[in-house]
């Protein structure tokens, strides 16, 4: 039998809210906890966006918070704040699935990734470990062992991938924050497809340390939620250099969360065109809307981006085939076919052909810097579509019909090739209910201007997490 | 005297299409044979086992990734553009 749902103040109560409530007293985090596990425990029989509940550690955790706030200890900016993770970050005491099957038998992680460490060490609260597609190599949120994510605003179709639960999740109130990665726009198309926000951090700016990789040249990961200001709290509580991540970039943090409120009106804001034209009423009504509300009127042109989207999908084959080389000469046959096929089509691409790719990220980056010379801000569709059905296999793009799988990302792929900063913000279109999010892009480092600008279309109405009909 | 230029009779021309278009098919079908001997050579190679019911999926998504690489083949890029790989020394 169900439990009787939680309230739903709490269970759409933004994280910041939340922590306020906590460190006042006037929310235990036990309270807030235990809403929370009996909202998943009554939502995601039908979402399937969890494949591991942490509740005993959870209600650990929420005691520790309630008694340090008890005895007069500080909490932090997250107290209290249950979240979940794309189960390709390491959880204490799991095997890190990254979506698979094979993985379930590898030896449970000794330690936590290291921002699920940085986010209770700011007062969250871990409640579990979410689906996603298998190793990442996907734009569906559909997974073959584990089954779909199914999307809170029609629970036939697609959250979208590869971070599925972390979309449905957040957009089905089951928790207010997840954690996603996105190597080519696997936190912002389920974004767009679940109506939510999310950030997808410069190249380099959070750790990836003890998280399943997938592409390491163009993994990132980051945070997913209903509004700017949660995204900014779980990054800023995110930030700072990690030796545990080669990547990671010594460089100071610097928080957004003070700094939403300032004005956008001075930023010289364009509209990506050419490439990025969208080629559906959905995505052209969430631009033009976009931009209206942000009194837009100057189109740019991204050179040579379709070349770039095809210089990533080819680095994309080359390196994911070559991280799974040993376990597809071991165990092809326990892969989901369509993720095999893919792997070990890239693991025969010649060598030299994808050291062009990288040359060709080194130009096209230099390009990218020139137009950040003359704007602040660019503007893009996230994705082509509003969600697919689960299982369809294709979508019609302008005079095209292309498979889902691959071309979900069309618009996230060149910008996410060379590692610059975007937030995801959910539009709300008039013709259609499903929701579709746009690209907030900005130069190398400058996340607080994204989150300004997805904040300002936040204030004035035109960005904004749909509360789904469930 | 006046050329006849590009004046050629229905059943020739008929006869010229059918050739294109046959002398296509068969590129194709090389191309399609290249490909398929380049996965089950690569695969012995990679020391990959390979079941014959994977062999069509995988020679398409190997098809899909090299018409990628070619789109970035053919730019022109000066020989000292390094590649953007992530390493610090």
């Amino acid at each position: 039998m169900l439990d009787a749902p939680a309230p739903d103040d709490l269970a759409w109560s933004a994280a910041g809210e939340l922590a306020a409530g906590v460190a006042s007293g006037r929310l235990s985090a036990l309270e807030v906890v235990e809403a929370t596990l009996a909202r998943i425990r009554n939502r995601d029989p039908l979402l399937n966006c969890f494949t591991t509940v942490t509740e005993e550690r959870a209600i650990d955790r929420a005691h520790a918070l309630d008694q340090a706030r008890e005895s007069g200890k500080p909490l932090g900016p997250l107290a209290g704040v249950p979240f979940a993770v794309k189960n390709l970050f390491d959880i204490a005491g799991l095997a890190t699935l990254a979506g698979s099957k094979i993985n379930r038998e590898n030896q449970p992680a000794r330690r936590d990734a290291t921002l699920i460490e940085r986010l209770e060490l700011a007062g969250a609260v871990l409640v579990g470990a979410l689906n996603m597609g298998e190793y990442a190599y996907d734009f569906t949120g559909q997974n073959i062992h584990y089954g779909p994510s199914r999307n809170p605003h029609d629970l036939k179709r697609m959250t979208g991938g590869s971070s599925g639960g972390s979309g449905g999740a957040v957009a089905g109130g089951l928790v207010p924050l997840a954690l996603g990665s996105d190597t080519n726009g696997s936190i912002r198309v389920p974004s767009s497809c679940c109506g939510i926000f999310g950030l997808k951090p410069t190249y380099g700016r959070l750790s990836r340390a003890r998280s399943f990789p997938f592409v390491a040249s163009l993994d990132h990961v980051g945070p997913m939620a209903r509004n700017v200001e949660d995204l900014a709290l779980a990054y800023d509580a995110m930030q700072g250099f990690d030796a545990d991540d080669p990547t990671c970039v010594d460089r100071a943090a610097q928080p957004v969360a003070s700094l939403l409120e300032r004005n956008v009106e001075g930023l010289r804001i364009a509209v990506a065109g050419g490439y990025f034209k969208p080629r559906s009423v959905e995505a052209l009504q969430a631009i033009d809307r976009a931009a209206v509300a942000l009194g837009v009127n100057r189109d740019i042109d991204i050179p040579q981006a379709e070349r770039a989207r095809s210089a990533a999908f080819l680095i994309t084959a080359s390196e994911g085939a070559s991280l799974h080389l040993d376990r597809l000469r071991r165990d092809a046959k326990r892969y989901d076919p369509a993720v095999r096929d893919r792997l070990i089509a890239g693991a025969m691409v010649p060598a030299s052909l994808v050291l062009k790719a990288h040359k060709f990220r080194r130009w096209y980056r230099e390009e990218m810097l020139k137009l950040f010379a003359d704007v602040d801000v660019i503007l893009a569709p996230a994705t082509p579509c509003t969600a697919p059905f689960i299982d369809q296999q294709t979508f019609v793009f302008g005079d095209d019909e292309l498979p889902v799988r691959a071309n979900l990302g069309i618009y996230t792929q060149p910008i996410s090739f060379i590692g610059l900063p975007v937030v995801a913000v959910p539009v709300a279109v008039a013709l259609s209910p499903l929701p579709i999010a746009v690209q907030i892009i900005a130069a190398p480092w400058r996340e607080d201007v994204a989150l300004r600008v997805a904040h300002a279309l936040e204030a004035n109405g035109t960005a904004t997490a749909p509360r789904p009909r469930m | 005297m006046k050329r006849k230029a590009g004046r050629t009779s229905k059943s020739s021309r008929t006869n010229r299409a059918g050739k294109s278009r046959s002398r296509r098919s068969t590129i194709d079908s090389s191309r399609s044979a290249h490909l398929d001997t380049l996965v089950a050579t690569n695969a012995r190679a990679l020391g990959i086992p390979l079941d014959s019911a994977w062999h069509e999926a995988i020679a398409f998504n190997l098809r899909l990734i090299l018409l990628h690489a070619k789109l970035v083949d053919e730019f022109a890029l000066a020989d000292d553009t390094e590649p953007a790989s992530v390493f610090y020394a």
